[in-house]
């Protein structure tokens, strides 16, 4: 500062304002937190047999089979029926027996959605009578021609 | 009686937020460096939908297999055949014993692939599986 004659010298202070600096910081925060979408996975579970357990027999009674053909048809122990049907349908079989298992059968060439459907459905039903849920998968083969 | 009156000094009342950047600074890097950011870029598909999906609590300790509607499997981005699977897996077991595979599946993937996945995952002893699917 220049020295003027006769004036007094007056220290000016530096200084940095720092009081905004928490709001900036906290509105940072803020638009990570809203603009931030997590990942997280959502599916349905399921675990695979060990294949020393796929020779266990099972009694025929044992199971619902719900069958899907290459065309997308469903069929339950042999019946034909559609997806709207099936809940109500494997409802009945297991409110009969309440031990059994459905037994989801895709043949190969139909669409992996038909499958989730079926599961879903299954699932769905062992939920609502409170049981846990007891799906086998199985793969229907294209005939040898 | 002489009366002794006390002057009333007014107190400056005063919230110290000098530290408050610092903390504010604080939370925003500990969010950055424990954000995990996804590492594959997987195919382009359609997920099934299913009313019984269930949120996965697991972030870490995944491992996904994609397929995209013409049966092409890929595993952290690259080009498997369904065989190829077995060793793939199999290594990521032995480092994460409670491995979870993730099958990201399009809808019109036919059955036929998910079940040889299934298998090289039955053979690669890694059992639990999840197919993943949107919520409906």
């Amino acid at each position: 500062m220049a020295l003027f004659e006769g004036k007094r010298f007056v220290p000016e202070e530096a200084e940095i304002p720092t009081s905004s600096m928490a709001d900036i910081a906290f509105l940072l925060i803020i638009f990570f937190i809203l603009t931030t979408t997590f990942a997280r996975e959502k599916g349905i579970k399921f675990v695979l047999p060990e294949q020393k357990q796929q020779e266990v027999k099972l009694k025929k009674n044992k199971l619902i089979i719900v069958a899907i053909n290459d065309q997308g048809k469903v069929f339950i122990n042999d019946q034909p029926t559609t997806f709207e049907d099936l809940h109500d349908q494997i409802k009945k079989y297991l409110e009969e027996n309440n031990k059994r298992i459905v037994y989801i059968k895709t043949h190969e060439d139909a669409a992996y959605d038909y499958m989730i459907k079926a599961f879903d459905i299954a699932k769905q039903v062992y939920q609502e009578m409170k049981l846990p849920p007891k799906v086998a998968l199985g793969v229907i083969k294209r005939r040898a021609e | 009686m002489a009366l002794k009156i006390k002057k009333k000094r007014q107190m400056k009342v005063m919230i110290p937020t000098a530290s408050m950047a610092d903390i504010a600074f604080l939370l925003l890097i500990f969010f950055m460096v424990t954000t995990v950011f996804k590492k594959d870029k997987g195919l382009r598909i359609e997920l099934p939908t299913a009313a019984t999906t269930e949120r996965l609590v697991k972030q870490r300790g995944l491992a996904a297999v994609w397929v995209n509607k013409y049966g092409k499997i890929t595993v952290d981005d690259n080009f498997v055949r369904p065989k190829q699977i077995v060793p793939i897996m199999r290594r990521k077991i032995a480092e994460e014993p409670g491995l979870i595979v993730l099958i990201k599946s399009d809808k019109n993937a036919k059955y036929g692939v998910i079940e040889q996945i299934m298998d090289a995952l039955k053979e690669a002893q890694a059992y639990r599986v999840v197919f993943v699917t949107k919520k409906e």
